[in-house]
C-alpha cells in the first residue's frame, strides 16, 4: 500500500478535529440534560458539570407522584394526539402527493403553487383565527381541536412525498391498468408497497410533531391542565415557584418524551431504505 | 384474435400539437403489424391510443368488431409490453405473472397453472421466485412477454421492446418474438424505430413521419417499390442513394444525365416508373447500395471521390461523393481504398427507382 502524503494526512486530521467538535458541540446538551435527570441535588443551576449524587427518584417521583403535575396524563394525552395526527395527516400527505403526481387536472399546477406560497407563512400566524374558529365551534381545549389542528394542514406539506412518487415510473401505473387494475388498487397494490421510505418518513415527521410544539397547544388548551401536552406540562414545571423542586424533574421528562419517538424510528428504519424501485424498468 | 381497425384517428394534444393525422388502418387477425419510424413520428402514440392509455381525440377504433374509443384498457382484452418491461420492483416474477389474473379473479389452482404453463415456453421456470431486480435484461424481457401471454389476451402491443437489451440478444429475442407469434396466433402490433427489426419480423410494415402514414405494406413491397423518398432512404441499411439527374430521349429510348454522363435506361424500368411522363424533368434516381457499383467502363461510369471506406468482414460500404451527391456502394469484398481516391461508379438501372424532385413521391 502506498504511504498516504503529509499534505492527504494533515487534511484528513482537521477535517476529523472539526467534526469531532462539532460533535461534541452537537451531544453535549443532550448528554447534560440525561446527567441532570440523574440528579440527586435539586436547584436549577449548578457551578459543576458532574452532579454530586446519583438518583432515579426524579423519574419515580415524575411518573408518580401527581399532586402537582400530572405528567402521565399528559403523556398519555400526547401520545394519543401523536398516533391519531400521524395516521390521519400520513393518509392526507400521501393522498394529496399522489393526486398531485399522478392526476391530471386543470387546476394542479395554480394549486400546487398555492400550496407552496401558503407555506412560506410560519404556521402560527393562522393561531388567533384558529382559537376564535375551534371556540364557535365550541371544542377549543380540547384533544380533539389539537389532532384537528396538527393534521389538518397536512396536506400542504405533500411537496416531499410529490417528488418521490414522481420517480415512481408511469409504465407501472399503465401496465397495471392494462392489467385490469383500478386506480385505488394501483395505489395501494402497486404505488404504496413501493412507497416505504416515503410512508416512513412521513409518518415520523407528523408523529414528532405534537410532542415538539408548544405554541397551538398553548393557545388552544389555555388552562385546561387535564389536557395539557407534556410540552406545555414540562414547561410548567420551569416557572418561578417550581423550578428549584422540580428541574431534575423536568430534565427526566425531556428524556423520557425521546422514548416513544426513537421506539417508532428504530422499528421503522428498517424500511428507511431507498431503492426499492430497482430492477422494474431499464435494464 | 381479433382484427383492429382504425378509422381516421387523430391525436390532438391539449397543447394542440397534433401528433398523429388521419390515421387509417386495418389489422388482420392474426397478422404482425409493425408500426415504424424515427423519434416523434407518433408511433408510439398511436399504440398507445390502440392501448388505451391515450385518449383518441377523433376518429374511430375497433377491436374485434367492437367500438372501444371509450372502453377502458382492461375492457380491451389487450396486453402490453413497455419498452422498459415495467415490472412490478416488489413482487416476484411469479406475482408479477399472477397480478393481471388475480385481478380478474381466476381461481388460484387455474392462475398457478397458467403461470406454469407460460413459464416453461419461456423457459422462465427457476425465475419465478425471483424480484425483477435480480433478472438480467433479457430475463426482464422474457417476464415481460410472460406477464403478456398468461393472459391470453386477443391483441399483443409490442411498445420497443428490444431497444434495451444488447446487440446479440436483441437478434435472438427478435427470431423468439417472431416464433411466439407463430405459436400464440394473435393480431401483434409492434413498434419500433428499427428498420431491421421491422424488416425481419413484420408480415406488414407501417412506415410513419411527422404523424402521418407513409406507406403501409410488406417488407419486400416497401423495399423494392418504395412510395416516396422518405420511405425509400428509410429502409435498408446502409440507405438508398439518392442521386440528382434529369431524363432526356424519347419515348422509345429514354436515358439518364448524371454528371454530364448519359445512362441506358431499360424498358422495364421505364414502364415501372412511368419515366415517359418525365422527359425533359430533372429528377431524383434512387439505387440501392448493393445495385451500385465500381468499374472499369470508362463509357457508362460517372467519376466518384472516395470520403471513406467501412470494412464489414464479408463487404465494404464505400461512402463516397459525386457532384453534388453523397452515394454509399456495398462492395462485395473487401476494398483497400483511401480517402481522396477518384473511382468510376456505375449502377444497374434495372433496380432504379425514379422520385420527384418536389414532392419526393415516385414518378
Amino acid at each position: 500500500m502506498r504511504k498516504m502524503s503529509t499534505q492527504r494526512k494533515i487534511s484528513t486530521i482537521s477535517v476529523y478535529v472539526f467534526l469531532s467538535v462539532l460533535a461534541l458541540i452537537w451531544v453535549l446538551p443532550i448528554l447534560w440534560v440525561i446527567i441532570t435527570s440523574f440528579r440527586e441535588e435539586s436547584g436549577s443551576f449548578t457551578p459543576y458539570f458532574l452532579p454530586q449524587g446519583y438518583t432515579i427518584r426524579n423519574y419515580i417521583n415524575l411518573l408518580t407522584d401527581n399532586t402537582t403535575f400530572d405528567f402521565t396524563r399528559w403523556f398519555s394525552n400526547t401520545l394519543f394526539v401523536s398516533v391519531a395526527t400521524c395516521i390521519i395527516s400520513t393518509f392526507f400527505v400521501l393522498s394529496v402527493s399522489y393526486a398531485m403526481s399522478r392526476l391530471r387536472f386543470r387546476m394542479r399546477k395554480p394549486l400546487m403553487n398555492i400550496a407552496l406560497i401558503l407555506g412560506m407563512f410560519p404556521g402560527f400566524m393562522s393561531m388567533i383565527a384558529v382559537y376564535y374558529v375551534l371556540k364557535a365551534f365550541g371544542i377549543e381545549q380540547s384533544l380533539f381541536a389539537l389532532i384537528l389542528v396538527y393534521s389538518a394542514g397536512a396536506g400542504l406539506g405533500f411537496y416531499v412525498a410529490k417528488g418521490f412518487f414522481d420517480t415512481v415510473p408511469r409504465a407501472l401505473d399503465e401496465a397495471a391498468m392494462l392489467d385490469g387494475a383500478s386506480r385505488g388498487r394501483i395505489f395501494w397494490k402497486i404505488t404504496l408497497p413501493m412507497s416505504k421510505p416515503i410512508i416512513i418518513y412521513t409518518l415520523l415527521t407528523s408523529f414528532t410533531a405534537p410532542w415538539v410544539d408548544y405554541i397551538f397547544a398553548s393557545v388552544i388548551m389555555g388552562d385546561n391542565y387535564e389536557n395539557y401536552t407534556v410540552a406545555l406540562g414540562l414547561f410548567k414545571m420551569l416557572e418561578k415557584e417550581f423550578i428549584h423542586n422540580y428541574y431534575t424533574q423536568f430534565a427526566a421528562g425531556a428524556v423520557i418524551v425521546s422514548i416513544p419517538i426513537a421506539i417508532l424510528f428504530i422499528s421503522t428504519q428498517k424500511f428507511y431504505v431507498g431503492g426499492v424501485t430497482g430492477g422494474s424498468v431499464k435494464g | 384474435m381479433a382484427e383492429i381497425i382504425l378509422k381516421n384517428v387523430r391525436k390532438i394534444y391539449d397543447n394542440s400539437y397534433t401528433a398523429v393525422h388521419d390515421f387509417s388502418l386495418k389489422i388482420r387477425d392474426r397478422e404482425f403489424v409493425i408500426l415504424v419510424g424515427p423519434s416523434g413520428c407518433g408511433k408510439s402514440t398511436t399504440l398507445r391510443m390502440i392501448a388505451g392509455l391515450e385518449e383518441i381525440s377523433s376518429g374511430e377504433l375497433y377491436i374485434g368488431n367492437t367500438l372501444v374509443n371509450d372502453l377502458p384498457p382492461k375492457d380491451r382484452d389487450i396486453a402490453m409490453v413497455f419498452q422498459n418491461y415495467a415490472l412490478y420492483p416488489h413482487m416476484n416474477v411469479y406475482k408479477n405473472m399472477a397480478f393481471a389474473l388475480e385481478m380478474r379473479k381466476m381461481p388460484k389452482d387455474e392462475i398457478r397453472r397458467k403461470i406454469m404453463e407460460t413459464a416453461k415456453s419461456l423457459d422462465i421456470i427457476n425465475l419465478l421466485d425471483r424480484k425483477p431486480k435480480a433478472l438480467s435484461g433479457g430475463q426482464r424481457q422474457r417476464v415481460a412477454l410472460g406477464r403478456a401471454m398468461v393472459r391470453n389476451p386477443s391483441v399483443f402491443l409490442l411498445d420497443e421492446p428490444l431497444s434495451n437489451l444488447d446487440a446479440k440478444l436483441r437478434t435472438q429475442m427478435r427470431s423468439e418474438i417472431k416464433e411466439l407469434h407463430r405459436k400464440l396466433a394473435t393480431t401483434f402490433v409492434y413498434v419500433t424505430h428499427d428498420q431491421t427489426e421491422a424488416m425481419t419480423m413484420g408480415d406488414r410494415i407501417v412506415v410513419m413521419k411527422d404523424g402521418y402514414i407513409h406507406q403501409a405494406d410488406t417488407p419486400q413491397e416497401l423495399y423494392n417499390n418504395p412510395v416516396n423518398t422518405f420511405v425509400a432512404g428509410f429502409i435498408g441499411s446502409p440507405q438508398m442513394n439518392f442521386i440528382n439527374c434529369r431524363i432526356i430521349g424519347t419515348p422509345e429510348k429514354i436515358r439518364a444525365e448524371i454528371d454530364g454522363i448519359l445512362f441506358d435506361i431499360p424498358k422495364e424500368t421505364v414502364e415501372r416508373n412511368n419515366l415517359t411522363r418525365a422527359v425533359g424533368e430533372n429528377v431524383i434516381l434512387g439505387i440501392r447500395p448493393e445495385n451500385t457499383f465500381l468499374t472499369d467502363d470508362k463509357k457508362n461510369s460517372i467519376f466518384a471521390t472516395i470520403e471513406i471506406c467501412e470494412l464489414m468482414g464479408d463487404c465494404s460500404y464505400i461512402h463516397m461523393k459525386t457532384g453534388k451527391d453523397s452515394i454509399i456502394c456495398k462492395y462485395p469484398h473487401l476494398f483497400a481504398g483511401e480517402k481522396g481516391d477518384i473511382v468510376k461508379v456505375n449502377f444497374d438501372m434495372k433496380k432504379a427507382l425514379f422520385f420527384n424532385k418536389d414532392s419526393g413521391f415516385r414518378i
